[in-house]
């Protein structure tokens, strides 16, 4: 029972940071970056090739190379496509995201790559005679650090505002002198670096990364973006919770039934949205719009 | 000596033209009017200046230097700040997040503490409200709040675009006192307006522009000529 709870909090914490990267990115830019998943398999492969690294050096490799991944997708691909609409952002984002899965098959193969990545995390502990796996409270703890920090980022340093304001309009933002090539590329690089840091978990739980390895979590991160509210990034760092969370929890519950779990997710999804339409932060939910 | 120059420039969206050709200077310390009805090209024109409505044809000069075609977070910092159309202010964060983001058009990053100062003693009702969220500001306190918001960045040209929209005429008349401080403090003030007895009698020329061209430019004599003031604005050749 405990260790279920630990499960769904440890859960919902990687998804509530895979959900913000992409929410950073779409506040500032309105793009859904599907393409986010290709970032988490990068740093996901990167970690794999460097397992004979020290940890550290393994885990810092990862980060630079989902930032620099997420970098030069904004640079090649998604700067020339500011201000269009968000379809058409959308699409070139799918294409970006097939793109690079056949990159990685070239360059890895189609099969698994897998290698243990930190051993010392897959094991479990005793508390009062309840088993508990050291991954999912390391996973806690980590996704808990970084949802702080970003959270000082974001509502206390210059950059922050900077991308708060931009979110909320981005022509008035550059009017006072916010440099949009610049801010955007932060936001990339910051979207990079959370999307390493789910690859790291993923990557504990689960050492066989392929080239669709990141594809499932963006999946779920965006549709918790969505019910969190898309215009916020606490909305989306919720709703990334939310489903990670609920998802665990209907694992558990389900048993034999799991097969069913991703149904039971998006009937409770279309149920929250049917209440508030747009996400459960969303300001405007009340507002009539027909 | 002219600080600020726009000449010939020409606008538009798409495959519509907007400016037609329009030229007008200012000197540093002169409040300068444009006046004309809706859709006559006042906002394009601020646009085109600051570099958010793309340019077809002309030059902007600050200081001699050239400025067209250059992006808004560069032209801001060479001292051109733009209080733009419905004062645009983020009504999510707080007057100080406001005015901090002011700051970042400044050249000088050392004189930060100084601008907050001066625009706490030019609108004390800001700094009553620092910590407060912008959208829960009364229109003319918000309207105060885009002006110091533009003023921090220490501009040595102020364009402000309808300041007066949706205000009281006592708070207009407020918000016009400061305005004339702001000019008597040196900086070059250029005010759109669509109220035009608002500016003529104030600025020292007020051009009035109509479908996209300068028809005619007031002096603060002409504008108390009403029938002068009437023909310049809805023009006289019975177009
Ligand atoms: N973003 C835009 N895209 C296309 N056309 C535009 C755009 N903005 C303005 N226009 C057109 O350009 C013309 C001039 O508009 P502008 O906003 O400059 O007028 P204005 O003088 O500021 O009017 P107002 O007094 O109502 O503010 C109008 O015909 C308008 O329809
Ligand atoms: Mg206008």
């Amino acid at each position: 029972m405990i260790q279920a709870i630990l499960d769904a909090v440890s859960l919902g914490g990687v998804y509530a940071l895979a959900a913000l990267g992409l929410g950073l990115v779409f506040g500032v830019m309105r793009l859904v970056n599907f393409a986010h998943a290709e970032l988490i398999t990068v740093a996901s492969y990167t970690l794999v090739m460097t397992h004979q690294f020290p940890l550290v050096v393994s885990i810092v490799l990862s980060v630079v190379a989902a930032s620099l991944m997420a970098l030069l997708m904004e640079l090649l691909a998604y700067r020339r496509l500011r201000g269009s609409n968000p379809a058409t952002m959308l699409i070139v984002s799918f294409g970006v995201s097939v793109l690079l899965q056949k990159v990685y098959e070239l360059v890895f193969g189609a099969l698994p790559r897998s290698a243990s990545v930190a051993t010392g995390l897959t094991g479990a502990f005793t508390v009062g005679g309840v088993s508990i796996t050291i991954a999912s409270v390391v996973t806690i703890v980590l996704a808990v650090v970084i949802l702080l920090a970003m959270g000082y980022l974001i509502e206390r340093t210059k950059l922050g505002l900077q991308l708060r304001a931009a979110a909320s309009d981005f022509q008035t933002a550059r009017l006072l002198g916010v440099r949009s090539n610049r801010l955007i590329a932060s936001a990339f690089v910051i979207s990079g670096a959370l999307a390493a840091v789910v690859a790291f978990v993923n990557v504990v739980g689960n050492p066989q990364v392929d080239p669709r390895f990141g594809l499932d979590i963006t999946i779920l991160a965006l549709v918790g973006i969505v019910v969190g509210g898309m215009n916020s990034l606490r909305g989306s760092a919720l709703g990334g919770f939310i489903v990670g969370a609920v998802l665990s929890l209907l694992n558990v519950i389900l048993g034999n039934g799991r097969v069913y779990a991703y149904s039971w997710m998006f009937v409770i999804v279309i149920v929250i949205l049917l209440v508030r339409p747009g996400g459960i932060l969303s300001k405007f939910a009340t507002k009539e719009r027909v | 000596m002219t600080l600020f120059e726009v000449r010939d420039l020409r606008a538009g969206y798409g495959k519509v033209d907007v400016l037609f050709g329009v030229s007008l200077t200012a000197s540093k310390g002169e409040l300068i009017g444009i006046v004309g009805p809706n859709g006559a090209g006042k906002s394009t024109l601020f646009g085109a200046i600051v570099g958010t409505v793309g340019l077809r044809g002309g030059s902007v000069f600050l200081d001699g230097e050239d400025i067209s075609g250059k992006r808004p977070e560069d032209i801001v910092r060479r001292g051109l700040s733009l209080v733009p159309e419905g004062r645009q202010i983020f009504s999510g964060l707080s007057v100080i997040e406001n005015l901090t983001l002011g700051l970042t058009g400044r050249r000088d990053k050392h004189g930060e503490k100084g601008a907050l100062e001066r625009v706490h003693d030019l609108f004390p009702v800001l700094t009553t409200h620092r910590d407060h969220q912008a959208g829960m500001l009364s229109g003319g306190q918000q309207q105060q709040l885009a002006i110091a918001r533009a003023l921090v960045a220490d501009p040595r040209v102020l364009l402000l675009d309808e300041p007066s929209l949706g205000l009281s005429p006592t708070v207009v008349k407020d918000v016009f006192d400061r305005l004339i401080a702001i000019a008597e403090s040196g900086t070059a003030v250029v005010i759109v307006e669509q109220r035009a007895h608002l500016v003529t009698r104030l600025a020292e020329r007020t051009h009035v522009l109509r479908a996209g061209k300068l028809q005619a430019t007031l002096t603060k004599e002409d504008a108390a000529d009403e029938a002068k003031l009437t023909a310049a604005y809805f023009g006289n050749s019975g177009e």
